[in-house]
């Protein structure tokens, strides 16, 4: 599978503490590759990195220009209008029947023209998630985007990332859960302490992790 | 003087306000809300761009614009006094002692505030915004835009405070203006006129009156925010 997006030598240090060392990384198109790690361990910080969020000491990404990749935040940035507003700023050339669907794909349509910041946190993420999808991104990257959410929104989130998937979009998504992991993944990065310390297939990480910290955080997952 | 002789005069005024009176708040008030609108309209987009890009000449901007947060209404008002006067490289336009030279004054007076405020205002929304904008490479023009949509409602506030800075402002238009009567005298030079008489009723009374439209003002802009707050934008 060819790699839709390659990053060398990236290097992100504050402090005098090195936050961020990926000597090589590449992402395979048309995947869906989960990234895991404990809190802190510089998960949040390499997808900025590959975003182009962020300003790295050192390195380069090469990959697909805006809007061909878009980003969901941990923590959905919305504006202070209304859901439909929103999503319209998000996608602003979607039509209204479009974004009629987008809304009930994620049982969102009674929600439309209520103001972003009176919808609760599964909805804010939804509408997060729809906004970044409408506009069909060959690269998705999702930090975090089901934390400290209910069942129903995880579910509803983790259907609408693998039909994006099964429509030929590359996803990458931070995650710390592994059950969610085990259900989405097909590609494994483990981040431990700012740097790649295992990267392989999803079925070969779960079925024996070779890092001594991979093991350690499958074991209390 | 009796304690209360101003607020008799006041609610007299108020309640029948006689020609002079009514010339003299229209005046304020065009004088005032001109030089807000003209401020706003210069300082919001100025404003988001300090408050959002780093570029060559800003610190520049900044630091002139904060000098003149400090600057003494009256320094002011005599920088424009010789500036349009009829030596002055704006003589020509030969508007010394008409509204538009208050018009003029009170802009360069609430200027730097609606910049200093609006700026402050525009950081916080931009530190809030800024990866959102940059995930989707919008652009410069746009993310202003957005950013002074997105700032409706604290702009009334600050719309408000600028307003507030202009209607009070007497040293500068008393300079341009001349506070002549029926052409350039507003509230504040009325009042430092009667004080100067020893009308101190009639000048308290005006105060008061002064006041009251503040209060109205006030009203007006509360029942603003409160309609932009449920503002449709169709973006």
């Amino acid at each position: 599978m060819p790699d839709i997006l390659s990053a060398q030598n990236l290097r992100f240090a504050r402090g005098g503490k090195v936050l961020l060392d990926v000597p090589s990384l590449t992402i395979k198109r048309h995947q869906t590759t989960l990234v895991l790690g404990q809190n802190g361990a510089g998960k949040s910080l390499l997808l900025q990195a590959l975003h182009g969020l962020l300003t790295l000491d050192n390195g380069t990404v090469n990959g697909p220009q805006r809007p061909a990749q878009r980003m969901v935040f941990q923590r959905p940035i919305l504006l202070r209008r209304t859901a439909g507003e929103h999503f319209r700023f998000l996608c602003p050339n979607s039509e209204d029947g479009l974004i009629h669907d987008w809304f009930a794909r994620a049982n969102l349509t009674s929600r439309m023209d209520v103001h972003c910041h009176a919808l609760s946190g599964g909805e804010q993420q939804k509408l997060a998630v729809i906004g970044a999808l409408a506009s069909q991104p060959e690269l998705l990257f999702l930090d975090e985007p089901t934390a400290h959410l209910d069942f129903e929104s995880t579910d509803c989130i983790e259907g609408l990332v693998q039909d994006a998937r099964a429509a030929g979009a590359t996803i990458v998504m931070v995650s710390h859960n592994r059950s969610q992991a085990e259900r989405l993944a097909e590609h494994i990065l483990f981040v431990d302490q700012g740097q790649i310390i295992e990267a392989s297939d999803s079925g070969t990480f779960f079925a024996g992790p070779v890092h001594p910290a991979s093991q350690k955080f499958l074991a209390h997952h | 003087m009796d304690f209360f002789d101003p607020f008799y005069i006041a609610i007299q005024l108020l309640l029948s306000p006689d020609t002079e009176l009514l010339g003299i708040i229209g005046l304020s008030m065009t004088v005032s809300l001109t030089a807000v609108f003209v401020s706003l309209l210069i300082g919001l987009p100025l404003g988001a761009t300090l408050a959002s890009f780093e570029f060559r000449g800003r610190n520049l901007i900044l630091l002139v614009s904060n000098t003149f947060l400090g600057m003494p209404p009256v320094v002011i008002g005599l920088f424009v006094y010789m500036m349009i006067s009829r030596a002055g490289p704006f003589g020509w336009t030969g508007i010394l002692y008409t509204p538009y030279a208050m018009m003029v004054a009170q802009t360069i007076l609430v200027l730097p505030i609606a910049i200093a405020l609006s700026k402050q205002m525009f950081e916080s929304l931009n530190n809030e915004y800024d990866p959102l904008f940059r995930s989707l490479g919008i652009s410069r023009t746009n993310r202003i835009f957005t950013l002074i949509i997105e700032a409706r409602v604290a702009m009334v506030t600050l719309a408000l405070f600028c307003f507030g800075r202009a209607i009070s402002e007497v040293g500068a238009v008393m300079i341009v203006g001349g506070n002549i009567r029926h052409a350039t005298r507003v509230m504040t030079t009325a009042i430092s006129l009667e004080t100067s008489r020893g009308e101190l009723a009639v000048a308290m009374a005006l105060g008061i009156v002064l006041l009251a439209i503040a209060l109205i003002v006030n009203i007006f802009s509360q029942s603003l925010r409160t309609r932009l707050e449920r503002v449709t934008i169709n973006a």
